[in-house]
C-alpha cells in the first residue's frame, strides 16, 4: 500500500509535481498516465527515493519512506524502466539474481528463484540463462527486466514505461502478460506510461496527471464516461471515446439469451471485447451475431441495437 | 555459371604487384667497407644475376594470380606464400652476405628495396588475416616462422649485418638500455594511471575541476618535449640542490628525474582523458537501474561502472603507454638512458645501423604492448567473454 499525501516536488524554481495526493491500495494496479513533462516519471522516482520529494509525505505500508535507508527501501521494490538497464556485462540469469545477492541470500536459494522466474517469464533456461543482454530481442530483454523486478518478490512493483521501446505487437503480447502475471502475483504496482491504450488495458486505477497534478482519478470506465475537463478527454481519445469504451467491455454484459430465431451465422467468443464484436458486424455486414463459450457452444446472441444501445440497461 | 565470378582482391594484388616492382627495380643491399662509409647499393639482380631473378619473381606472380581470382583456399594459399617469403627474407640477407661481402670491417646492411618489400609483405599478411577472418592469437602466431629464422640465423650466417655487428659490439648496453627505457616507461604509466584515474575521480564528483583540469593537461601536451625536458632542467637541479633526500635519490637536473616528470606530464591527458569519458559514457539507464535496484554507490560503482568503463580506460592505457614508449627515446638527450642513447649516438656518429639498433627494438616494444593490450581489451568488453 502506498500513499502520497500532498506530495510537491521542485527542481529549483520549476514545481515538477505540484501538491498530488494519491493512494494505492494493496494488489492494485495503478496507471499514471499524461504527456511528457507532466510529472508521472518525478512522482514514480519518488516513491524509491531515487528522486526526493520537497513536501508532503510518502508512505509505505503506513510508514514514512523517509525512514528508511534508500537501499533497503529499493530492495523492497521491484524497479522496471523502458530501457530495461540490464547491465551488459552479466549474463541473464546474474542480471536476474541481482537484488537477491544484495539481500543475502544463499547462492542456492537465489538459482532457484532465478530458475522460478525464468520459467514464470516463459524464457527457457537452457536458452536464455547464459546469454548477455545484447543477444536478446527487445522482448525478451524486457521479459528479463520484469523478472529482474521481481526477484526478491517484493509486494510494490514501480515500472517506468517498461514497454514504451517495442513494437506494438510484442508490447501487446507484454501486457497480456504483465495482466496475467497480476491476476496470480497480486503486487502493488505504480506503471508509467503515456500510451492511452496501454493504460486502459492495465489499470485497475487510472490516474491523469498534468503540469504537475492530478487532474483526474479513478477505474479507466469511469473516466471514460466522465471526463473532468476537456483535456482528460482528448487524452482519453475524443472521438474514439466510444471505441475504447467498448475495448474494455466484455461482449458476455451485453448478449442476450438465445431466442427462437435461427442463430446467426458469425460467431464471437463471451470474453472478446465489443469493440471486437463491432469490428466483426462492419466486416461481415452482420446486424446480428452468435455468441459462444470457450467450447465453441452457443450461449447467447448479440445485435447491433443491444451493442450501441442500453447503456441504460447494461 | 550459377555463381558469378568473384572480383579482384585490389588490395592483394596491388600489394604483390608493388612488391615485385620494388623487389625488381630498387636497391636491395648495401655494402660498407666499414661503420661510417656510406655503403654501395645493390639490385636483386647485381647479386644473383638474370636466371635465379626471375626465379625470384614467381611467388609475387603467384600472389597476384591467387587475388586474381580469389576464393577461401586461395587466400589460405596466398597467406602460406607470404609467411614463406617472409621467412625467406632473413635468407636471402644471409645469401647476400654470402656473396658480397669480404674482409673483416665490411658490413651488410639492409636497404630501401629490401625494407619496402618487407612492410608490403606485412600489409599482405593483415590483409589475409583479416579476409579469412583469423583471430588475432593466429595473426601473431603466423609472424613465428619468420621470426624463429632470424633467431636461429642470425649468429652463424647474418654476422655480416650490419646492425648485428653493432650489437654484438654493446650487447651489455642494449640489455641495460632495454631495462632502463622499459623501466621509465613503466614508472611513466603507473604513475599517470594512479594520478591519472584520480584526477579522472575528481573531476567527476566536482565538476567544476574539468575546465582547469583539461586546459592544463591540454596546454602540457602543446609543449615539445625537448623544451619541456629542457625547462625541467633549472627548477630540478635547484630542488636537488635546497633539498639532501632528493639529491640522495639521484634526482637532479638531468637524468631519470625530469626525463619521469615530463613522461607523466605528457602521459596524463590520454589516461585522463579516456578514463573520465570512458565513466561518464555508461549507459545512464544501466546506472538509473542499478541505483533503482538498491545498490548502494560502492556498488555501482565497482560492479558496474568501472566493469562497464574498463575497455575504454585500458584504450587510454594503450595509447599512453605507446605515445611513451616513443617519447623515452627523446628522453635519451637529458641522459635518462634508454633505447634513445643509441639512436642519439647513432646521428652523432652518423652511423645509421646504429640507429636502427635504437629506433628498431622501440618500434617492436610499441607493436607488443599496443597488441597485448588491444588483446585484453577485446577479451575485458563486457558481453563477449565466454
Amino acid at each position: 500500500m502506498i500513499d502520497l499525501i500532498h506530495v510537491t516536488k521542485r527542481f529549483g524554481a520549476a514545481t515538477a509535481v505540484d501538491d498530488i495526493s494519491l493512494s494505492v491500495a494493496q494488489g492494485e494496479l495503478c496507471v499514471l498516465v499524461g504527456t511528457s513533462g507532466c510529472g508521472k516519471s518525478t512522482t514514480l522516482r519518488m516513491i524509491n527515493r531515487l528522486i526526493e520529494h520537497s513536501e508532503g509525505e510518502i508512505h509505505i505500508d503506513g510508514q514514512q519512506i523517509r525512514r528508511f535507508r534508500e537501499q533497503t527501501l529499493r530492495r523492497r521494490m521491484g524497479y522496471a524502466i523502458q530501457s530495461t538497464g540490464l547491465f551488459p556485462h552479466w549474463t541473464v540469469a546474474r542480471n536476474i539474481g541481482l537484488v537477491p545477492r544484495l539481500l543475502k541470500w544463499p547462492a542456492a536459494r537465489v538459482q532457484a528463484r532465478v530458475e522460478e522466474l525464468m520459467a514464470l517469464l516463459g524464457l527457457s533456461m537452457e536458452a536464455f540463462a547464459g546469454k548477455y543482454p545484447h543477444q536478446l530481442s527487445g522482448g525478451q530483454a524486457q521479459r528479463v527486466g520484469v523478472a529482474r523486478a521481481l526477484a526478491a518478490d517484493p509486494d510494490i512493483l514501480l515500472m517506468d514505461e517498461p514497454f514504451g521501446a517495442l513494437d506494438p505487437i510484442t508490447r501487446e503480447s507484454l501486457q497480456d502478460e504483465l495482466r496475467t502475471l497480476q491476476a496470480r502475483l497480486h503486487k502493488t504496482i505504480v506503471f508509467v506510461t503515456h500510451d492511452m491504450d496501454e493504460a486502459l488495458r492495465l489499470a485497475d486505477r487510472l490516474v491523469v496527471m498534468h503540469q504537475g497534478r492530478i487532474v483526474q482519478q479513478g477505474r479507466p470506465l469511469e473516466l471514460l464516461r466522465e471526463p473532468a475537463d476537456g483535456f482528460v478527454e482528448s487524452l482519453l481519445g475524443g472521438e474514439d471515446r466510444g471505441l475504447k469504451e467498448a475495448a474494455l467491455l466484455p461482449v458476455s454484459q451485453r448478449m442476450l439469451p438465445l431466442g427462437p430465431r435461427l442463430l446467426a451465422r458469425e460467431r464471437i467468443g463471451q470474453q472478446a471485447s465489443l469493440r471486437e464484436a463491432l469490428s466483426l458486424m462492419l466486416w461481415r455486414h452482420a446486424e446480428r451475431l452468435t455468441v459462444v463459450d470457450d467450447d465453441d457452444l452457443p450461449v447467447g446472441e448479440l445485435s447491433l441495437r443491444r451493442l450501441v444501445g442500453a447503456r441504460s440497461d447494461g | 555459371m550459377r555463381t558469378p565470378r568473384p572480383a579482384p582482391n585490389v588490395v592483394l594484388l596491388i600489394l604483390a604487384l608493388v612488391g615485385l616492382t620494388a623487389w625488381l627495380g630498387l636497391e636491395s643491399v648495401s655494402v660498407a667497407a666499414n661503420r661510417i662509409v656510406p655503403g654501395t647499393g645493390y639490385r636483386v639482380v647485381e647479386v644473383i644475376g638474370g636466371g635465379a631473378l626471375l626465379v625470384t619473381t614467381l611467388p609475387w606472380l603467384a600472389l597476384a594470380g591467387l587475388a586474381w581470382r580469389p576464393s577461401r583456399t586461395r587466400f589460405i594459399v596466398a597467406l602460406v606464400i607470404v609467411v614463406l617469403m617472409l621467412s625467406a627474407l632473413p635468407a636471402w640477407l644471409a645469401l647476400s652476405a654470402a656473396m658480397l661481402v669480404e674482409g673483416g670491417q665490411a658490413r651488410l646492411g639492409i636497404a630501401a628495396g629490401l625494407w619496402v618489400v618487407f612492410f608490403l609483405l606485412l600489409l599482405a599478411m593483415i590483409e589475409l588475416r583479416t579476409r579469412l577472418a583469423l583471430s588475432r592469437l593466429v595473426g601473431w602466431a603466423l609472424l613465428l616462422p619468420p621470426v624463429a629464422i632470424v633467431g636461429l640465423g642470425v649468429a652463424r650466417w647474418l654476422s655480416a649485418l650490419a646492425l648485428w655487428q653493432e650489437y654484438r659490439s654493446r650487447s651489455d648496453q642494449f640489455l641495460g638500455a632495454l631495462g632502463e627505457h622499459l623501466l621509465l616507461v613503466g614508472a611513466a604509466v603507473g604513475a599517470s594511471l594512479v594520478l591519472g584515474v584520480g584526477l579522472a575521480l575528481a573531476m567527476r564528483r566536482w565538476p567544476g575541476l574539468q575546465r582547469v583540469g583539461f586546459g592544463v593537461l591540454n596546454f602540457l601536451q602543446t609543449i615539445p618535449s625537448i623544451a619541456l625536458f629542457g625547462l625541467l632542467l633549472a627548477p630540478l637541479a635547484w630542488l636537488s640542490a635546497q633539498v639532501g633526500w632528493l639529491a640522495a635519490l639521484g634526482v637532479s637536473g638531468i637524468g631519470w628525474a625530469p626525463a619521469l616528470l615530463a613522461l607523466v606530464g605528457y602521459s596524463l591527458l590520454p589516461m585522463v582523458r579516456n578514463t573520465f569519458v570512458a565513466l561518464e559514457a555508461v549507459d545512464p539507464g544501466v546506472i538509473d537501474a542499478a541505483r533503482g535496484m538498491g545498490m548502494s554507490r560502492s556498488q555501482v560503482f565497482r560492479q558496474v561502472r568501472l566493469p562497464l568503463a574498463l575497455p575504454v580506460i585500458l584504450e587510454g592505457i594503450r595509447i599512453t603507454t605507446v605515445q611513451a614508449i616513443g617519447l623515452t627515446a627523446v628522453a635519451a638527450l637529458i641522459g635518462a638512458g634508454g633505447l634513445g642513447t643509441f639512436i642519439f649516438q647513432g646521428l652523432g656518429q652518423a652511423a645509421m645501423d646504429l640507429v636502427l639498433l635504437g629506433a628498431l627494438p622501440i618500434l617492436v616494444l610499441a607493436l607488443l604492448v599496443d597488441a597485448l593490450l588491444g588483446a585484453l581489451t577485446d577479451i575485458l568488453r563486457p558481453g563477449v567473454a565466454e
